[in-house]
């Protein structure tokens, strides 16, 4: 088990918490919850050791793409990179529902 | 599948049962209401330590959903989880008690205790099963098995506790999983490779044809809700585990010399009539059966020379002492057994039926008595029974009838009071021992609490067994040591200096003493397990966590009330 940290700076603050996904074998949860500033803070635990350079380049590029203001934290439990790309788009469409 | 319910997840699963708008969880991911026992180990967490809590209406009934997410650590109770859904439970008993009619429903999909929280797993299952036990007087209540992980290890006999059991046909049922079995018994006994043979007898299919569960649904999301919608308003049948006679004819009756096929067994339960049956109490005997703590306890504090009785592994005997008629029961190891997986003192398909029918008789006999007469469980077992003709019979109905006997005599009155004298082992331990209200132990160092062997727990875990006791130094629960134990606050006393394989007349006379203390301390209090909270080990943090969620719950479940 490994814990990863990671910090961007980011311009669209959300404005409601969600969360998506199951600490499934391969897969993963996220919680997103508002906070304030223009910093997002990605708090990870993995059940995969070693892999903070993939977390970083997959994170990197979400937030590119959409850069929200939020706290983030993710339980990890093996997860493929397209695994994590794809409930963290999930997860921005939960919000978006949400709003 | 177009409208599956299985391929949901535990969050899902809830929402697609109720009716839409009406979705409102509690103690949610946001909660983060974690489990603090993962961690430590180096087990990532789940939000919600996997149950998804959920109010809501189904066609405009009020109901309590409890869902399991099978995907996480296959649905295994732990602490958090386990306090979760027994909190949970007694919170809709109080309002069903008010006259406010909410359904429990709970969606099953657990492989049982959560092994790297062992003894919380075995505590929170048997409160659970005791507001299960509480609320059968006030509404049915609902098990739902969908299938993926299914119903298995202690929350199977949770699941036998449900007024009605509805599966699909992608579910099974059963104490123990095939791998333990072979683990614990060896292919011959069950080949966990041979999937037609597992579906054969624990699936869904065969459970419903022996009356394990009460309606087997296709895997339709509209299916199950028109089922559970239309269980809620039939009148419910007698709960099985109180089809006691029935089993006890089929166990006695049934020739284990012939190889059962699940279709034999099928056809020959379907034929079979039940026939009234004797209580087996103990009457002295010419030599000891056995020389296990069980047994030697039995006759130390009944008084009876070399007991035996009709069913030698159950001994039972009223004794009346200080002006108080007592009712002991031990199970103990009968090396000619029937079932040759009970020849050490496991718990069986005999032994939870025939403790359930010596506990049914003590209500039965005290019925209009003011005073219930007290209940001692001496305890000494090393386990569960593992075994092909067990699963296929039912086991996990066996030891539900007990551990239900338990509940409903508690709740009606009669101090029940568990003497750990040996191991206090699984299913045998939720069976026999852990629905008393109060829970003595001898404070000896080769007394054994716990969930599962060494061996087989490192195995299901995936570590070896150097890693497995490393772990226990982190984490109490998962200790095998009654000193261990006793930290949780499970144990209303822990009776040192006492020799449990030759007490002295003081040992005895000491130990006598403790039992009398421990049924007086429960008159005029809750016939609830709630006790165990309240020690000062569980509040000095033997139940932290418990207690947690159980404040939080109550707090939150005012405004869910309001909305509903």
């Amino acid at each position: 088990m490994e814990k990863l940290q990671f910090e961007y700076t980011t311009s669209q603050p959300i404005e409601k918490a969600a969360h998506i996904g199951v600490v499934g074998s391969g897969d993963l949860e996220i919680i997103l919850e508002p906070t304030q500033g223009n910093k997002t803070e990605v708090n990870i635990l993995t059940g995969s050791d070693g892999f903070g350079e993939i977390w970083k380049s997959v994170l990197t590029r979400f937030f590119n793409r959409y850069p929200i203001t939020a706290k983030i934290t993710i339980h990890d439990f093996g997860a493929t990179p397209g695994v994590v790309s794809l409930r963290l788009t999930q997860a921005l469409e939960v919000l978006d529902h949400a709003e | 599948m177009l409208n599956s319910f299985v391929e949901l997840n535990g969050r899902e699963r809830a929402k697609a049962l109720l009716d839409k708008g009406t979705f409102r969880e509690l103690l949610g991911p946001l909660d983060r209401l974690e489990s603090p026992h993962l961690e430590p180990q180096g087990i990532v967490p789940q939000s919600d330590d996997g149950i998804i809590l959920a109010l809501g209406q189904i066609n405009t009934k009020n109901v309590l959903i409890i869902s399991m997410e099978g995907a996480f650590q296959g649905g295994g109770i732990g602490e958090v989880s386990g306090a979760k859904i027994s909190a949970s439970l007694e919170l809709v008993l109080e309002e069903n008690k008010q006259g406010k009619t909410i359904y429990p429903i709970i969606i099953f999909d657990t492989g049982g205790v959560r092994l790297q929280e062992a003894n919380y797993g075995l505590l929170s299952i048997s409160e659970i099963g005791n507001q299960i036990v509480a609320l059968r007087n006030y509404v049915p209540v609902v098990g739902i098995i969908p299938g993926r992980v299914g119903a298995f290890g202690g929350m199977s006999i949770t699941a036998g506790l449900c007024t009605t059991l509805i599966a699909t046909n992608k579910a099974r049922l059963g104490l123990n999983g095939p791998e333990v079995i072979e683990q614990e018994a060896g292919v011959i006994e069950f080949d966990s490779s041979d999937q037609a043979l597992i579906w054969n007898t624990i699936g869904s299919n065969q459970r419903l044809k022996t009356g394990l569960v009460d309606a087997v649904v296709e895997d339709d999301t509209e299916v199950i809700i028109h089922t559970i919608d239309s269980v809620l308003t039939t009148k419910a049948n007698p709960a099985k585990t109180e089809q006691i006679d029935f089993y006890l004819t089929l166990l006695k009756d049934i020739d284990l010399s012939l190889e059962w096929t699940p279709e034999k067994y099928t056809a020959y339960s379907k034929l079979l009539q039940p026939v009234q049956q004797a209580v087996p109490m103990a009457r002295e005997g010419h030599s000891a059966s056995s020389n296990s703590r069980g047994y030697k306890w039995f006759s130390f504090l009944t008084g009876i020379v070399y007991p035996t009785s009709s069913v030698p592994s159950v001994l039972a005997a009223d004794i009346e002492k200080n002006g108080q008629l007592c009712r002991y029961i031990s199970i103990v190891p009968n090396p000619n057994h029937k079932f040759p997986r009970v020849r050490n003192g496991e718990v069986g398909l005999l032994e939870g039926w025939t403790v359930a029918q010596v506990v049914r008789d003590v209500i039965q006999q005290d019925e209009n008595k003011e005073i219930k007469r007290p209940i001692v469980a001496i305890i000494d077992v090393p386990s569960q029974a593992y075994g092909y003709k067990e699963e296929l019979i039912g086991i996990n109905l066996a030891l539900a009838a007990s551990a239900d006997a338990y509940a409903t005599a508690r709740h009606k009155g009669h101090p029940v009071i568990g003497l750990i004298v040996g191991n206090a082992i699984s299913g045998g331990f939720l069976a026999h021992g852990l629905q008393s209200n109060r829970l003595i132990a001898l404070d000896d160092e080769k007394i054994t609490i716990q969930a599962m062997s060494k061996a087989s727990a490192a195995r299901v875990t995936k570590r070896t067994i150097a890693e497995l006791e490393e772990a226990t130094k982190k984490v109490p629960a998962m200790a095998y040591d009654v000193q261990s134990y006793s930290t949780l606050g499970a144990l209303y006393k822990l009776v040192s200096n006492i020799n449990p394989d030759q007490p002295t007349e003081q040992n005895i006379e000491e130990i006598e003493q403790t039992v009398v203390e421990a049924i007086n301390s429960t008159k005029g209090t809750v016939t609830d397990l709630s006790y165990r909270l309240k020690t000062k080990e569980a509040l000095a943090g033997g139940r932290t966590a418990t207690i947690k969620v159980r404040e939080l719950l109550k707090e939150q479940w005012k405004f869910g009330h309001m909305i509903l």
